[in-house]
């Protein structure tokens, strides 16, 4: 489904990422560890679109088509979800009127009429359950005043309401309490199935005792230096990022 | 990449046409260019007002004539020629309707292009409209059930005929004719406007609502709207203006006065779209407008704006708040852009104790724009217990227009409670990489964020009108607002 | 004949007096002034950034423009206006004159010393022909007019790479010979790249019957990385007015601290005045008003963002007792260039004389886009719950209250450096709120 080939991106002249190979295919969990300043979010962001940072080199392809030349909304459309390590607050806008906003215009891509408010209501009950949230929340801000859990907790929510083919969850973990991690986990792990894919970034194993990788990838200054299956999680774990840096 | 940034939507914006500007041929009355007292008394002649009438307008003339137009405002423009500018235009076809059937059918069109036919308006939102074309009312619908209430709605003509001694004693009472230079000018030339009056405990039925439009080129035009809301009433009054797009300026210097007797509540909301000028500073209309309100004891006024047109406006909608336990309130929200220039906010006057006041102003600037806050926030020294809010968030898009605040805040007595905050902000580009990921392309957020920065200004719109408000935002800033 | 007419007469005398040099570059500088002084004349409140501030009272008094100096003072005197404890420079003026008897000034690796001395002297004369009101707003009257008559004051050099050891304090101080004076002191203070000073400035007349006016004008130039704090103690006695014009010129990652405090005069107005020319500067304006009787203080700031990445903090609070009146202008610019612009102004004021008033006008005026700019002005009382709830625990209400007051103006008296100057500047906060702090300072 994904395919990462040989990818170098940097910021300002400074590389980042100095050379990714990844391959991802459909119904697989991945994830990628990594100490700080490794380039875990460059990698994300890369995927996204951010126009912040430079490909320099290779290339990012999702079934079969490059994604270097498209549009961040258009490789929305096309099912790349990143659930953000600090999601952006939007005043004003609620986090109905943006999701609601968000899938419209997907619809809109895919050539499909918008989606009636009855059903959208319906999808929204259905998903804010699954995710546990308090109603109240969707009628407020985007992210305005909301604790870093329930951000992350939003996050999952729309991920839930956008059925994305590639979902990316870049330290969903930080600021998440125990309960809400389980939350959380319960969410992305009822939304995989055998045709979507699932990236989890993280700077620790903890999050991995729920959702369970198929493939755990080591990224270090730029570089994958090691992959294996779950148990590569616990070695590191263990062991410490000091253990990679001699690899 | 191809995708739309910020600068392309700037581009786009910048060569964005007028999209209301087309120009309705009715056929005008009109004085020839020019001001003298002979004028003064011939537009007084040609409304057949009493003599009372016709030297109340020659006082404000002789006023007018020693005064100096202002320049303590942040606008840049060049001054009209006052002797240039016909001060009087009237539709020749001046029949006195009952139905629609007879109103002009070019007036009709020009309203559906609007999207505000009266048609849809009459059956769908059951809202009386006084329609205000080039300065004399050609239509009046609704009266029926306004009669029954003993409501009054009709054009100030009439009401000076009909109505003279309500008219004789509000007229020029909260604006008077030495308060400014635009409305001394409004006062000695005004050609018609709206009369409202709402009786002693009676709830106005549905929104009051005029729509303003100005036509013919080269003239002016002077509106005085008085709306009365006796002891205990209630009333909701709409304002909303659109005008044909024209190379030359047009100027607009139009007067309301709003009084809220004992325990009454008048609302009253504007959407404001004349033609801004083209994307080179050309043309638009030049709006001096004089807004004020008194509240007597446990009476409120509320004005809500969205204006979003215009070359220049100036415009200071305010409240007196002479009683006790008065509420004063303030909603807007102004755009700019390419070359336009508003100055705008309110006075608050707190005189009653338990006085409240309430700002809310948002100003969007973008293109070469200028946007200001002028306000005003006087607590007397006899009004104790008074409380004010005031918020001034301004949102800038580019970096060649400019958004500034003027805030006035004037307290003497020490029981007062007073807030003010101001921020400046612009979209942030955190902002808009987080739509585009969650597949809202960059003019859509630009939208969606103005929106919502917006939002509490439109929340207080009535719903009719809110949703012709955000239309108008769209058509300023670009882009679907979701 | 008014104070103009007599302004503008007495100062032909100066120029006759033969004191000055008519060839100098001062010499034009002055015949400049004193024609845009005789052009515009005192402000009245007509002047927008005068609405506020009327100085007819003080205007009124048939001032000595040249007070007769050779008056001594004793040091017990005026000791107690010092910041006590503490090792400094002193610069010293008695009635307008230069006392080197109760100054300690230096040239040793820096320069504290007269301006008078410094413009007549080969070595400074460049730099001060240099510096010398470029800085100061020539089209402002009151400053044109100190301009025109200046003949003393303050002249700092700081060259690079300083730490200037102490403090500096900069005292003058009128001893009420004459029953009506007015002085017009002159500071130009330059520090140079990478030096660090310490600036305490103060007037004081030493009696109560005098009435003084003291028109003072300060320009301030910090370059490259320099840092300055200055902080000026206004507790002058009731007949005394003060206009204080101070101008900063700030150059790349400078850092400039003006710390007003306002606690006496009759009549105290303060022009501050910030140009950050170059990037990641750091402009600080703080201020703390306490007021009674009909003591009057304008606060006017001007914060001018010129270049992008600068940041200016403006934090001013005032209590107004009795018919005391408080004013505050504040206006930052940002201009076009100045980008990445953070600037911020709180302005918090508590109103407790059933005369007091207060009049704000926070100004944003901004052309830059990426820009963080608020400001805030809040206009209140004590928090009658807080107040309620020291009450309970049985804390008199008069007390109480002096005690949240003290509270209110605490977070801009942390902001001093010097350990010493914060006590004195405690000291005289409790002193005018009457709070009993139960310690000894």
């Amino acid at each position: 489904m994904l395919e990462i080939k040989n990818l170098h991106a940097g910021i300002e002249g400074k590389d980042i990422l100095k050379g990714i190979n990844l391959t991802i295919n459909a119904g697989e969990v991945h994830a990628i560890m990594g100490p700080n300043g490794s380039g875990k979010s460059t990698l994300s962001s890369v995927i996204a679109g951010n126009e912040t940072y430079e490909v320099t080199k290779g290339d990012i392809i999702l079934d079969n088509e490059s994604l270097l030349e498209v549009a961040p909304e258009t490789r929305a459309h096309k099912g790349v979800f990143l659930s953000f390590q600090y999601p952006v607050e939007i005043p004003g806008v609620t986090t109905t009127n943006f999701i609601k906003t968000a899938i419209n215009e997907k619809r809109k891509a895919q050539g499909l009429e918008e989606l009636p408010a009855k059903d959208m209501l319906k999808l929204i009950r259905e998903k804010s359950t699954l995710l546990e949230m308090d109603r109240k929340f969707l009628s407020r801000s985007l992210n305005e005043g909301f604790s870093g859990g329930e951000k992350k907790r939003n996050e999952i929510f729309q991920m839930a309401m956008l059925e994305p083919k590639l979902a990316i969850l870049d330290e969903t973990d930080s600021g998440l309490d125990i309960d809400a991690l389980k939350i959380v986990a319960n969410g992305v792990n009822k939304l995989k199935n055998k045709d979507n894919a699932v990236i989890v970034i993280t700077h620790y194993q903890r999050l991995l005792e729920y959702i369970v990788p198929d493939y755990v990838h080591v990224l270090y200054n730029g570089k994958i230096v090691k992959s294996g299956g779950k148990e590569l999680a616990f070695e590191l774990e263990e062991k410490g990022y000091d253990w990679i840096k001699n690899l | 990449m191809n995708k739309f940034t910020e600068d392309d939507l700037k581009k786009e914006l910048e060569t964005k046409e007028y999209e209301y500007g087309f120009y309705t041929d009715i056929e005008a009355d009109k004085f020839p260019v020019g001001l003298n007292e002979d004028v003064v008394i011939a537009i007084s002649k040609k409304k057949n007002e009493p003599k009372w009438m016709t030297d109340w307008r020659l006082e404000a003339f002789r006023i007018w004539k020693e005064m100096e137009e202002p320049e303590w405002a942040n606008i840049n423009y060049k001054k009209p020629d006052f002797q240039n500018i016909s001060y009087y235009s009237a539709p020749k076809q001046k029949p006195t309707l009952d139905s629609l059937d007879q109103v002009d059918p070019e007036l009709l069109k020009t309203f559906e292009k609007l999207g505000i036919s009266i048609d849809e308006q009459k059956r769908l939102s059951n809202v009386a409209v006084d329609v205000v074309m080039d300065s004399v009312s050609v239509a009046t619908t609704f009266k029926k059930t306004l009669n029954e209430k003993g409501i009054i709605f009709c054009p100030i003509s009439e009401a000076i005929q009909k109505h003279p001694d309500l008219v004789k004693k509000y007229l020029g009472s909260i604006v008077p004719k030495t308060d400014n230079f635009y409305a001394a000018l409004n006062s000695a030339v005004f050609s018609d406007g709206s009369f409202c009056y709402i009786p002693k405990g009676v709830t106005c039925p549905m929104e009051l609502s005029t729509y303003f439009r100005i036509n013919e080129g080269g003239t002016g035009q002077f509106e005085r709207t008085l709306v009365i809301a006796d002891k205990g009433s209630y009333v909701s009054y709409l304002e909303g203006c659109t005008a044909p797009q024209r190379d030359e300026n047009q100027l607009h210097a139009a007067v309301v006065e709003l009084i809220a007797l004992d325990d009454a509540e008048i609302k009253y909301s504007t959407v404001q779209n004349w033609f801004p000028g083209d994307d080179k500073g050309k043309g638009g209309v030049f709006n001096f407008v004089t807004k004020r309100g008194l509240c007597e004891t446990n009476a409120k006024i509320s004005w809500t704006q969205v204006e979003t047109g215009s070359a220049i406006t100036w415009k200071y909608p305010s409240c007196i708040l002479k009683g006790d336990n008065a509420v004063g309130e303030f909603y807007s929200i102004a755009v700019t852009n390419n070359y336009q220039q508003a100055d705008t906010g309110t006075k608050m006057i707190h005189l009653g104790n338990n006085t409240k006041s309430t700002i809310i102003s948002k100003g969007v600037s973008a293109g070469k724009s200028q946007n200001s806050y002028r306000g005003l926030v006087q607590i007397h020294s006899k009004a104790k217990n008074a409380r004010n809010f005031s918020q001034c968030d301004s949102l800038l898009m580019g970096n060649e227009c400019g958004a500034h605040t003027f805030p006035y805040i004037e307290c003497k007595n020490q029981t007062a409670q007073i807030e003010h905050e101001a921020t400046t902000s612009k979209i942030g580009e955190d902002q808009l990489f987080y739509c585009n990921q969650r597949g809202i392309d960059t003019e859509k957020a630009i939208a969606l964020i103005v929106n919502g920065f917006s939002k509490e200004v439109l929340n207080k719109l009535p719903m009719e009108f809110a949703v012709e408000a955000q239309k108008l935002l769209e058509i300023s800033l670009e882009g679907s607002v979701g | 004949m008014s104070l103009k007419e007599k302004l503008i007469s007495s100062f032909i005398a100066l120029e006759n007096k033969g004191s000055v040099d008519l060839d100098s570059n001062i010499h034009n500088i002055r015949t400049k002034a004193i024609e845009v002084f005789e052009q515009k004349g005192f402000p009245t409140k007509k002047d927008e950034e005068w609405k506020y501030t009327s100085l007819k009272s003080i205007l009124k008094h048939n001032y000595s423009v040249f007070p007769s100096s050779e008056n001594s003072v004793e040091v017990n005197d005026i000791k107690k206006y010092f910041i006590q404890g503490i090792e400094s420079y002193k610069i010293v003026f008695i009635d307008g004159v230069y006392s080197s008897f109760l100054s300690e000034t230096t040239h040793d690796g820096f320069d504290i010393c007269l301006l008078s001395s410094a413009i007549k002297k080969t070595k400074h004369k460049i730099v001060t022909d240099y510096y010398f009101n470029t800085l100061a707003n020539k089209n402002d009257s009151i400053t044109a007019l100190n301009t025109a008559f200046t003949t003393e004051g303050t002249y700092i050099h700081i060259p690079k790479n300083v730490m200037v050891p102490k403090p500096i304090q900069l005292m003058y101080f009128y001893t009420g010979k004459e029953n009506e004076v007015m002085l017009q002191p002159r500071n130009l203070i330059i520090v140079g790249e990478n030096s660090h000073v310490q600036i305490v400035e103060r007037h004081q007349c030493l009696t109560k019957k005098a009435t003084v006016l003291t028109n003072a004008v300060t320009e301030i130039f910090a370059h490259k990385r320099a840092i300055v704090d200055w902080y000026k103690i206004q507790n002058d006695t009731e007949n005394a007015s003060l206009i204080d014009s101070t101008f900063v010129e700030q150059r790349e990652n400078s850092i400039v601290s003006v710390n007003t405090y306002s606690f006496g005069g009759k009549l105290t107005r303060n022009n501050l005045e910030f140009h950050q020319k170059g990037e990641h500067i750091v402009s600080n304006l703080n201020g703390i008003s306490v007021l009674n009787k009909k003591q009057h203080v304008d606060h006017h700031t001007l914060v001018n963002h010129i270049e992008p990445n600068c940041e200016s903090h403006e934090l001013y609070k005032g209590i107004y007792n009795n018919a005391s009146t408080g004013v505050f202008n504040g206006k930052v610019i940002v201009k076009k260039e100045a980008q990445k612009t953070n600037a911020y102004q709180q302005n918090n004021s508590i109103l407790i004389g059933d005369k007091a008033a207060v009049n704000a006008k926070p100004q944003l005026e901004i052309f830059a886009d990426d820009v963080k700019c608020s400001h805030g002005c809040t206009i209140g009382q004590l928090d009658e719950s807080a107040l309620f709830y020291m009450q309970q625990r049985g804390i008199p209400k008069a007390e109480a209250k002096a005690l949240l007051l003290f509270a209110f103006a605490n977070d801009v008296v942390e902001k001093i450096k010097i350990p010493e100057l914060k006590t004195t500047i405690t000291k005289l906060i409790a002193d005018k709120l009457g709070v009993e702090l139960g310690f000894n300072l």
